[in-house]
């Protein structure tokens, strides 16, 4: 595990729409790996491999974005307004922090500080930034903010704000250094917007157009109390997809995943899941279709400031995808 | 203005279509309506092959009402698009079926009403239309399917306000047509597409197909937004005469929010930043998503009471947003690409192969 790389990838700001840092820090990386780079009109980053001519073309994407919230408002005294980018839940909010491009560091709370209710609305959530008044305040309407919370290594467990989903891109990463040689053109594609509409992988599959593809994101598991019934577990392997509300992933991308799982001797699950869907789901839908699949990182407490995903399983999803692609 | 008392309900806008093709001609070096029925007016660029192209649309259609049912002469509604059905109660309304023929929405008087129901809005089922005939002439004029418009008549306020029935989004139509009367009589290096989509209002429709069409270099939507009222609020609503809205978000490319923040300010014009986290709910969604991926923006037009029949906005705010549009275009320079601040440098890559 190269841990720095996966702090800078999971401390790099990028909520949806705004993923410029994330893009340069991945572009450093993959430059030296990649056959061609590009940024398209969407900004999503595409590195290419060229395969030896007798392979598919194939997309591998993992979102750059995270989710975030943006000022919509800015009062006299100089406490600031907010929504959501993405799926951000009030009830996380409250107490964590959050920091605008330009450094600011904001503190979320609540109106009413006796206010129990366990659901509170968006609308009662304010930004304080240590202003006095609304002169004070460095950032303006229409900023957006990320939240703050630091990589943590326990044991094999990893704890950190946006691993979904930098821990895809940090497997992409990884990978592409592994797959030098393999027959296929593989296209690198590093998403943006996934969290408002799987937008910048509908465009990047549509400019490629390749013959599969494949997203690398996060799951929910069902081994925490009381979750739900999910037969996805930390710790037991890469999840590979079965279905989400999103998408029926195609079985031949399924089972090549399967195959490569028992040739690189790898532990993994399979995934059904009722809630949420990846880049995936909009690559297939391209043109005229694309068979299209999902390697998954079980992960607890998604889209919480305090993600945890399993070192295990991402080192197993680069063996499995390795084995997959050679 | 009077484009507002034009009828087009979503799926419905071929007459007004016929009236703005008309409208435009003067402007346009070509003109067509696509298969949708969008109407896709060109004005040509001066600056060398290939010669890149913007797009600006702007929603043709309105919401409106359409017949559901026929019983004894009576109507049953249903709405196209957002109507806000606690409105139309005594409104009058044309029938467009076999001729237009005016109409009432009418509903059970108050004296028969349970005191429970007098308390809540009127549900789809219990609202009508009336058009005055014998049930078999009815038979013979109106058919389940045709469509049903407000008929609601432009009204000119005080302090340069109007009210209509579809300034969402003629509003927006009329300041496109202002910024290609402007842009003919200015040099432009790019291509200009003044599109009027329709379907906007059932879901993007007729973006999503012109802009895979046209295939833009980028492109700017405009709609109206929500204008301040005497009961909202302080977010996201912005007040009328202070200029458009430019949004912000990912719908909408950065550097071009840059280019048209910094045009309204050459130019004095006021305008408000319209924060918008996700789905815009206008054309800049769909059309963002086209093919490759196409770098849009978003003016808004602040409009109060918007998806009632009173929609009401300062004047002052379309010919601003027309004259804000046309000078953004015309600074569009042949070379111009919309990119990222950290555009790959093709080099980046490494070049043993
Ligand atoms: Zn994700």
């Amino acid at each position: 595990m190269n841990l720095g790389l996966l702090t800078q990838l999971t401390q790099a700001f990028g909520p949806s729409g705004y993923e410029d840092k994330v893009r340069a820090l991945i572009q450093e990386h993959v430059a030296p790996w990649a056959d061609e780079l590009r940024t398209d009109p969407l900004g999503n980053l595409i590195a290419y491999h060229r395969g030896n001519g007798k392979g598919q073309k194939i997309v591998l994407a993992a979102h750059m974005d995270e989710i975030g919230v943006m000022v919509s408002h800015v009062d006299k005294e100089g406490y600031l307004r907010f929504t959501r980018i993405g799926g951000v839940y009030p009830l996380h909010c409250i107490g964590s922090r959050v920091r605008f491009a330009d450094g600011t560091h904001g503190v979320i709370y609540l109106e009413h500080r006796e206010d129990t209710s366990p659901s509170p609305k968006l609308t009662q959530l304010y930004i304080d930034v240590g202003a006095t008044n609304k002169d004070d305040v460095p950032v303006s309407v229409g900023a957006p903010a990320v939240f703050v919370r630091p990589l943590v290594q326990q044991g094999e467990r990893l704890i950190s704000k946006a691993l979904d989903d930098r821990i895809g891109c940090y497997i992409l990463i990884e990978l592409l250094q592994q797959v030098q040689d393999s027959p296929h053109d593989l296209y690198f594609l590093f998403s943006t917007q996934e969290e408002v509409g799987l937008r910048g992988a509908r465009t990047a599959a549509f400019s490629i157009n390749p013959d599969m593809a494949i997203a690398v994101d996060v799951t929910i598991t069902g081994d925490t109390p009381k979750a739900l019934p999910m037969a996805v577990t930390l710790g037991d392997g890469p999840a590979i997809k079965v279905q989400d509300s999103g998408m029926i992933a195609h079985p031949k991308v399924r089972q090549l995943l399967v195959d490569a799982a028992r040739k690189a001797k790898v532990p993994y699950q399979l995934e059904v899941l009722r809630g949420g869907t990846t880049d995936a789901a909009a690559m297939q839908l391209t043109r005229a279709g694309i068979p299209s699949g999902a390697l998954s990182i079980p992960c607890r407490y998604i889209h919480s400031p305090s993600e945890m995903v399993d070192s295990e399983d991402v080192a197993n999803a680069i063996k499995l995808l390795a084995a997959a692609l050679a | 203005m009077q484009l507002s008392e034009a009828v087009g309900p979503s799926g419905q806008e071929e007459s007004i279509r016929l009236q703005l093709e008309d409208l435009w001609r003067p402007f346009t070096t070509t003109m067509r309506a696509d298969a949708m029925g969008n109407l896709i007016a060109m004005q040509q660029g001066s600056g060398p092959e290939p010669r890149p192209a913007v797009m600006a649309a702007a929603h043709l259609d309105e919401i409106g009402l359409i017949v559901t049912q026929i019983e004894e002469g009576f109507l049953h509604i249903a709405p196209i698009g957002g109507t806000d059905r606690r409105v139309l109660l005594g409104l009058e309304v044309l029938v467009h079926g076999r001729e237009d023929i005016p109409g009432l929405i009418g509903t059970r008087p108050p004296h028969v009403l349970s005191a429970e129901e007098r308390q809540k809005t009127v549900p789809w089922e219990k609202l009508f239309v009336d058009v005055g005939l014998p049930a078999e002439k009815v038979n013979q004029l109106v058919h389940v399917g045709d469509p049903i418009s407000i008929r609601q008549p432009l009204l000119t306020l005080e302090n340069g306000r109007v009210a209509g029935k579809a300034f969402d989004n003629r509003a927006s139509v009329v300041a496109l047509t202002l910024a290609l009367e402007e842009l003919a009589q200015r040099e432009h290096a790019w291509d200009f597409y003044a599109v009027a989509t329709v379907q906007e209002e059932v879901g993007l429709k007729g973006a999503i197909t012109s802009a895979y069409g046209i295939n833009p270099q980028l492109a700017v939507a405009l709609d109206v937004t929500f204008g301040k009222q005497e009961d909202d609020s302080k977010i996201g609503v912005f007040e009328l005469d202070k200029g458009p809205t430019i949004g912000l978000g990912p719908n909408f490319h950065p550097q071009l929010f840059q280019r048209i923040e910094a045009t309204a300010k050459e130019l004095e014009i006021p305008y408000h930043l319209d924060p918008t986290p996700g789905a815009s709910g206008t054309d800049a969604w769909g059309i963002q998503v086209a093919r490759e991926g196409i770098p849009t923006s978003l003016l808004s037009i602040p409009v109060r009471y918007m998806h009632q029949p009173v929609e009401t906005l300062a004047r002052r705010d379309v010919e601003r947003t027309g004259r804000l549009l046309a000078t953004f275009v015309a600074g569009l320079e042949s070379s111009y690409r919309p990119g990222w601040e950290d555009e790959v440098d093709e080099t980046a890559a490494r070049s043993d192969q």
